[in-house]
């Protein structure tokens, strides 16, 4: 093989972003004739040169020979794969027709968008979903850091995700392994636990990152719930709490106390499968070695049932423990107040609150639909006066919709837009969402491969991937930094990006094309930065310049801002958002769907603990099985099994096996390995077999049941988190048996789907809305205004405090109102703002001062009149003239205007600055003063100039 | 004189397999060919005292390399500066070095034309850094967790000198007498 | 653990070499020492001698056949210092006067011109291929025994019992053929034959005891030695897998049945055809037994990775050809 040379003349650079994981390492683009020739990691990026697996294959996967290059019609019967191949622009308008139909036929809301991680922002997807009219729109962030940022949120007013290490003396790595997922921050883990930092991981697993810990706690998968009340407890019955951030910035400690009495670690020892020692080490060990991070992982959020109380467990163990948004703890960086945010591109009030209340799920799973997003996000406007985006934090709950288009309850969902998921795969109970797609109307899909999803859809949109697309990292709009990266090359054959999916279907549905200004990404991220005023003029100056803009680092903003970003200011350790919503203000223990505990029957016939989910190297989620460099180093599933389990069961290492749930079964090969306790089986996720033929075996396509852990999965309602809605992927009941001689395969009895989930009774057995949900929620009324509420405001109950509608600002005991996030003065009646320098009234959307009067104050030439007074209310040169009707102060013979502050006159047509006694015009190039009547020229100080 | 070594640390190391498709990526190898497999025996004790360490491989550029005397065609060859690499244009896939391999590092794809294979090794990615002097082999810029370090034993002011000069490190077989040039830096309480 | 790198071809070569080797080796001992003077010596020979360069020749294919690039064999005669380039040019040496040593004994008329012109050469011919046959013999052992990595073969027993057992069957295979086609069927050569005869029979009496000692002196030292691998090995020999094929068909099969017949059998088929072809499958069983025995020692968690990766004939490695675009 010749070598490359990046290093030749005709060979361009580009700094571009790794689309293939959340961590969007920086990566080096070697571009020649418009073909990349060859990537490498970014060594003045955080990942600091380095590239994992799937980073590094990213050419193989821009050319791969199966990847969808254009846009595929359905000819034959669904499934059956044969295709046509279209015009893209005639596939849209072909969509966008049958799209309005459905909508004139059965309202927007049959229309739904199903999303996986998208790897940056999708506020664009929203864009449309607004316009169209539906609210069922839905990604799979409920198994991520949604329900959690909710919680947070709730506790503190922002979620806490930007640990701030460098500072920090302690690290949980809670339910995350980073050696399997987020390398570059391994790295950085692994550096400052060698200069001192404690890292406790919490794992059921020996994971990657496990053996590398100080103390690895090793609990029973799906009982993190237990654990976190039980670290609590133990931090504030041990006196290890900070009381002075807890006096003075907290509420609700004393009742706090109380609840959290019962939760001791003898309690949760049986639960855990832990010491109540091993406990209290791991509390001491957090609690004393402040300032300290927990670092969000996704476990919280794939609890099922426990999911949200552990979160919120952790977001007091934070708090009580003074770890928020100080030097070392866990950073709140709020939105971005500096550029708009993703929310700010969302368009949300173009959906009418009508259609929101049709939102599938918000009627049970409020946290993270509109009745909880509405509470949270007003409240974040009042505190921070911005807000988080409606786009993954305010969704349709995702099993309730493809539970809606089997059921057609609570009403029929007719059409699905699956873009950037394969939700077979990623989404929990994989038969029954399968059977979804099956029996789903109008089937949409935009993607690289052929999925099953793919397989079974209408019409096959070929999507734009890593190189081919700018990338940005902004948190999914929800912190206040902003890193970009370029596109190395416009995308190949007819893919498109997502921006550009959704505009050019917005606009063929008939939206207005005012509302979608932007051709392409790098205009609307322009249109986003624009407000830093950067000397940049496009985006991609942006990238080459600048790359990452981080604000002046805010820590313990909260004493800035008077207090935390909740609706009484204070942390708020027993939260009233939670309460208004209908949940317990304070973490309730809840076990996880199925233990030994709460449910012996079902431990007696499942007696082993499954525990999937989790990433796992070489894959990300349910891809990259095409890529042969990497299937080959990973080419079966493999579960992990302890071997004394293995010998109890007669498995040996590489023996294909049954796994199996109440809900299904499937097969997976035996990693026998001391990784996972005696009677833990660990699953890697997501696994489907590309390289088969998909159409031969529809009950299977493309075996995406045969190896995929979601047929073990619930998401009946009484399984999902009561409060956010998430699905259990850890802690569930199973067995395990080597596959037998006569019972190898996976059949198609073996997938078939049941609602609620029971492979033994195949079928619909009830209706979703009529099941009740794993806690009833708790009313709560809402007190009655103490005070009277003008109109124009609303009253929140938990300050006693007025804020006008629209606006969010509050009025001030002044009379004033205050916008949270200038703490700026605004006139209460025009809503102007109060400036102090110049005592004047502004309007910032016009530009237009006004006096404390509300009368319009003049400029000319930005130099502000005083019509009517007297004398100057400044000190001005003597020769001037005083023109009281215009209010300036002139030179007698000419209309220029005088400048208090600069000591210059203007000239109001041109702007041009002339001396003060003479009116000479001041020349910038030389210096030197013009007498326009004459053209002599003088210097600065009226010294003729010898030409 | 220039002598290349690399020196793993171990304990860095978290088996991601990065270098080994980085490597496989670039030097453009056929799939059922792996130059620096990341080898785990798996988790080692009895639950949950259990430890597990990474051994990340490559072919250790031997001082004394065996592969390199008994090859009949001098297609096996080592320069200077330790480098052990293959000349395509002399070797006709006779395998002796492939035996002579105390670590199993050198094969032949079974994926390439029946009559067009031939021995394939890892060059410290010789012509990469040929036509980029700056560059460091795949394996090394790759790693995340920078556990791969490359560079000039005879430099003393090199980072692999320094680590040598300061931190134990082991080799592996060292009794078959070749003279690895590949220094592991052991995880606590495991062994290379 | 990854070995068997070599295929079938290659302890099929290591016996045909060895045993064509042999046979030139022992046609010259007979020729210059045994029976210096005796005339129709060469003839006797002949037969035997084309046998050994159909060996050598079938030996050569398997070795090129081999090779991932079988159309660029020459290139092992560039370099003079390994030993396999030796070995290829004793291969090369003794095959090339062996035919001429063989030409010379070809009798039919139209090719008498060439015959003639070679038969003062025939003594020198031999004397270079017997030669060169001996380091064809002693080279294959010392080349596996040059390869360290593999513990079984890093030992001196192993040339020596490659040596002896080439010897061995080149014995067997000279007392089948000799005497044949070109030897014309007069009771001179007869008797020279049957003279060659008792010796080879006793020689390779001899020769299998010595065989048997080296073997069993290797096997139950590694059996006992401290070198792990080997060890293994030597476990797998003695009463592992191998085991059968060790004690049965080797030992008992390749070894002592002979020997047994050879003794007892006199003048019977059972001692002048089973027993001779008895040793020489015994031969190639060995070659067979001791290259699949490339035992070497493990790196840690080697043998894991290795179980653990792909099949080059599974389903994905071959699902997607680059450069041609399925959707």
């Amino acid at each position: 093989m010749t070598e490359i040379d990046i290093h030749a003349d005709d060979v361009k650079m580009v700094k571009s972003l790794c689309y293939f994981c959340h961590a969007n390492c920086g990566v080096l683009a070697y571009v020649k004739d418009g073909d990349v020739i060859k990537i490498e990691g970014d060594p003045d990026y955080s990942n600091q040169g380095g590239l994992c697996c799937r980073g590094t294959s990213a050419l193989l996967h821009l050319n791969h020979p199966a990847r969808v290059n254009h846009v595929l019609k359905r000819v034959g019967e669904k499934g059956e794969g044969k295709w046509e191949q279209i015009d893209y622009d005639q596939a849209i308008q072909e969509v966008a027709d049958r799209l309005n139909q459905i909508k004139a036929e059965s309202g927007a809301e049959a229309v739904a968008s199903a999303g996986g991680t998208t790897r940056t922002d999708d506020w664009a997807r929203r864009r449309f979903l607004n316009q169209f009219g539906t609210p069922n729109g839905f990604h799979n962030a409920l198994l991520c850091w949604i329900p959690t940022f909710m919680a947070e949120t709730c506790v503190a007013g922002w979620s806490p995700f930007e640990t701030d290490l460098g500072a920090a003396r302690c690290l949980i790595l809670w339910g995350m392994n980073p050696g399997a997922s987020t390398l570059g921050g391994m790295h950085g883990y692994w550096d400052l636990h060698n200069a001192g930092m404690k890292m406790i991981v919490v794992d059921p697993r020996y994971s990657e990152t496990a053996s590398k810990a100080d103390l690895w706690l090793p609990l029973r998968p799906g009982s993190d719930a237990a654990l976190a009340l039980a670290m609590l407890n133990v931090i504030i019955y041990e006196g290890l709490a900070n009381y002075d951030f807890i006096g003075q910035w907290c509420s609700g400690y004393e009742e706090l106390t109380e609840h959290v009495a019962q939760y001791t670690p003898e309690w949760a020892a049986p639960i855990t499968w832990l010491e109540p020692e091993q406990i209290r080490t791991a509390a001491r060990m957090y609690a004393t070695n402040t300032p300290g991070c927990i670092q969000w992982g996704c476990t919280w959020d794939q609890l099922g049932t426990a999911s949200t109380t552990t979160s919120l467990t952790l977001a007091l163990m934070r708090a009580v423990c003074g770890n928020l948004d100080v030097p070392g703890g866990d950073g709140m960086p709020g939105p971005a107040l500096n550029f708009l945010t993703d929310e700010e591109m969302e368009a949300n009030e173009c959906l009418p609150e009508e259609q929101k209340a049709k939102q599938i799920g918000s009627d049970k799973f409020k946290l993270t639909s509109w009745p909880g997003y509405t509470l949270i996000s007003d409240n974040a406007r009042r505190t921070w006066g911005k807000t988080l985006p409606a786009e993954w934090f305010c969704e349709a709950h995702g099993p309730s919709v493809f539970k809606a288009i089997i059921t057609g309850d609570p009403y029929p969902v007719r059409a699905l837009i699956v873009n950037a998921t394969n939700p077979v795969n990623s989404y929990g109970d994989a038969k029954m969402t399968l059977e979804a797609l099956k029996r789903c109307e109008f089937l949409v899909t935009v993607e690289y491969w052929m999925t099953p999803t793919a397989l079974l859809s209408d019409y096959v949109f070929p999507a734009a991937g890593a190189l081919e697309r700018p990338t940005i990292v902004t948190h999914y709009g929800a912190t206040d930094s902003f890193l970009g990266g370029k596109r190395a090359i416009q995308p190949l054959y007819d893919r498109h990006t997502d921006m550009v999916f959704w505009r050019k279907l917005g606009l063929a549905c008939g939206q207005d094309p005012a509302n979608w200004p932007w051709e392409t990404e790098e205009e609307a991220y322009y249109h986003i930065m624009e407000p830093l005023g950067l000397p940049i003029s496009c985006y991609d100056d942006f990238v080459s310049m600048i790359r990452m803009y981080y604000p002046p680092l805010h820590q313990k903003k909260f004493e800035a801002n008077g207090g935390f970003w909740t609706p009484s200011g204070k942390v708020e350790l027993n939260s009233t958002i939670m309460q208004e919503l209908g949940f317990p203000g304070m973490p309730e223990y809840v076990g996880c769907i199925e233990n030994e505990i709460d449910t012996p029957e079902i431990a007696e016939e499942y007696p082993v603990v499954l525990t999937t989910g989790g990433g796992f190297m070489p894959y990300h989620h349910s891809e990259h099985f095409q890529m042969q460099g990497i299937r080959f180093l990973y080419p079966d599933p493999y579960f992990s099994i302890n071997p004394a389990l293995a010998e109890k069961l007669g498995i040996e290492y590489g023996d294909w096996c049954w796994i199996e749930t109440r809900r299904g079964r499937i097969k997976m090969r035996a990693n026998v390995d001391n990784e996972t306790h005696p009677n833990v089986v660990f699953a890697p996720r997501g696994w489907w077999f590309p390289e088969r033929d998909g159409s031969a075996d529809l009950a299977n396509p493309f075996g995406c049941l045969e190896s995929n852990v979601n047929v073990l999965t619930s998401v009946d309602e009484e399984d999902c988190d009561p409060m956010g809605g998430s699905w259990a992927n850890r802690g569930l009941m199973c067995k395990v048996y080597k596959c037998g001689e006569f019972d190898a395969e996976f059949t198609a009895e073996d997938a078939q789907f049941s609602i609620p989930g029971n492979a033994k009774e195949p079928g619909i057995h009830a209706k979703p809305s009529e099941r009740p949900l794993a806690r009833e929620p708790r009313p709560f009324t809402k007190p009655e205004p103490e005070i009277e509420v003008p109109e124009g405001y609303e009253w929140v109950w938990q300050n006693n405090t007025l804020y006008q509608k629209g606006t969010n600002f509050r009025l001030d005991a002044s009379g004033w109102l205050i916008n949270p996030r200038t703490k700026g003065y605004h006139d209460a009646y025009t809503g102007w703002r109060y400036d102090a320098a110049g005592e004047y009234l502004v309007d910032d959307e016009t530009g237009k001062i006004y006096t404390m009067e509300r009368e319009e104050i003049p400029f000319l030439g930005g130099v502000r009149g005083y019509p009517g007074a007297e004398a100057a209310p400044f000190e001005m040169p003597e020769h001037l003239r005083w023109n009281v009707e215009a209010g300036y102060a002139m030179l007698p013979d000419r209309q220029l205007v005088y400048d208090p502050n600069s000591g210059w006159m203007i000239d109001p047509e041109t702007g041009a600055y002339h001396d003060a006694y003479y009116g000479y015009k001041y020349d910038a190039a030389t210096q030197q003063l013009v007498d326009e009547n004459t053209g002599n020229r003088f210097t600065m100080t009226y010294e003729p100039v010898v030409e | 004189m220039t002598r290349y070594v690399m020196v793993i640390d171990q304990r860095r190391c978290i088996g991601c397999h990065s270098c080994t498709v980085a490597c496989r990526t670039w030097n453009d190898l056929p799939l059922d060919i792996v130059y620096n497999p990341v080898l785990t025996e798996g988790v080692k004790g009895t639950w949950p005292n259990v430890h597990r360490s990474w051994l990340p491989t490559l072919c250790m550029h031997c001082e004394k390399p065996a592969c390199v005397p008994c090859c009949p065609t001098g297609a096996s060859h080592q320069d200077e500066d330790g480098v052990v690499w293959i000349d395509y244009d002399k070797c006709m896939a006779c395998l002796a070095c492939v035996n002579a391999c105390p670590y199993g590092m050198r094969d032949q794809s079974k994926l390439q034309p029946r009559l067009h294979r031939f021995v394939r090794k890892c060059t410290f990615c010789r012509d990469h850094r040929a036509a980029d002097p700056g560059a460091e082999p795949y394996c090394v810029a790759t790693c995340h967790q920078k556990a791969r370090i490359f560079g000039d034993l005879d430099d003393p002011n090199s980072e692999v000198s320094k680590l040598i000069g300061s931190v134990e490190t082991v080799r592996l077989l060292e009794d078959l007498g070749t003279g690895p040039q590949i220094y592991y830096i052991p995880e606590l309480g495991g062994k290379a | 653990m990854r070995h068997h790198y070599w295929e079938w071809p290659i302890p099929t070569y290591l016996f045909l070499g060895g045993l064509g080797g042999g046979i030139f080796c022992l046609a010259a001992i007979l020729s210059f020492f045994v029976y210096p003077d005796v005339p129709m010596m060469g003839e006797v020979l002949a037969w035997p001698g084309f046998l050994g360069i159909c060996a050598l020749g079938f030996g050569c294919i398997m070795l090129v056949v081999d090779l991932g690039q079988p159309m660029v064999f020459y290139r092992a005669f560039v370099k003079s210092t390994s030993v396999l380039a030796w070995g290829a040019r004793f291969l090369t040496v003794c095959a090339i006067f062996g035919v001429l040593w063989f030409a010379s004994y070809v009798p039919w008329d139209w090719f008498a011109p060439i015959a003639g012109f070679l038969v003062p050469f025939r003594g020198f011919c031999l004397a270079i291929a017997g030669l060169s046959g001996t380091c064809i013999m002693l080279y294959t052992g010392i080349f596996l025994s040059t390869l360290k990595a593999h513990a079984f073969w890093a030992t001196p027993a192993l040339p020596v019992l490659f040596t002896v057992s080439a010897l061995s069957t080149a014995c067997a295979a000279i007392a089948l053929s000799i005497g044949w086609w070109p030897a014309p069927f007069t009771l001179e050569s007869v008797i020279v034959a049957e003279l060659s005869k008792e010796i080879l029979h006793t020689v390779d009496i001899i020769l299998v005891v010595v065989e048997i000692v080296v073997l069993l002196v290797m096997v139950l030292s590694f059996l006992g030695a401290g070198n792990k691998t080997a060890n293994k090995a030597a476990h797998r020999w003695v009463h592992g897998s191998y085991a059968p094929l060790f004690w049965g068909g080797m030992i008992f099969g390749g070894l002592l049945l002979p020997e047994i017949l050879y003794v007892f059998g006199g003048h019977s088929a059972a001692s002048t055809l089973v027993a001779p072809v008895l040793v020489l499958l015994g031969g190639l069983l060995l070659r067979f037994m001791v290259v699949l025995s490339d035992d070497r020692a493990p790196l840690p968690g080697e043998d894991r990775y290795y179980t653990r990766i792909a099949d080059k004939d599974d389903k994905f490695v071959k699902a997607w050809t680059y450069g041609e675009n399925i959707f």
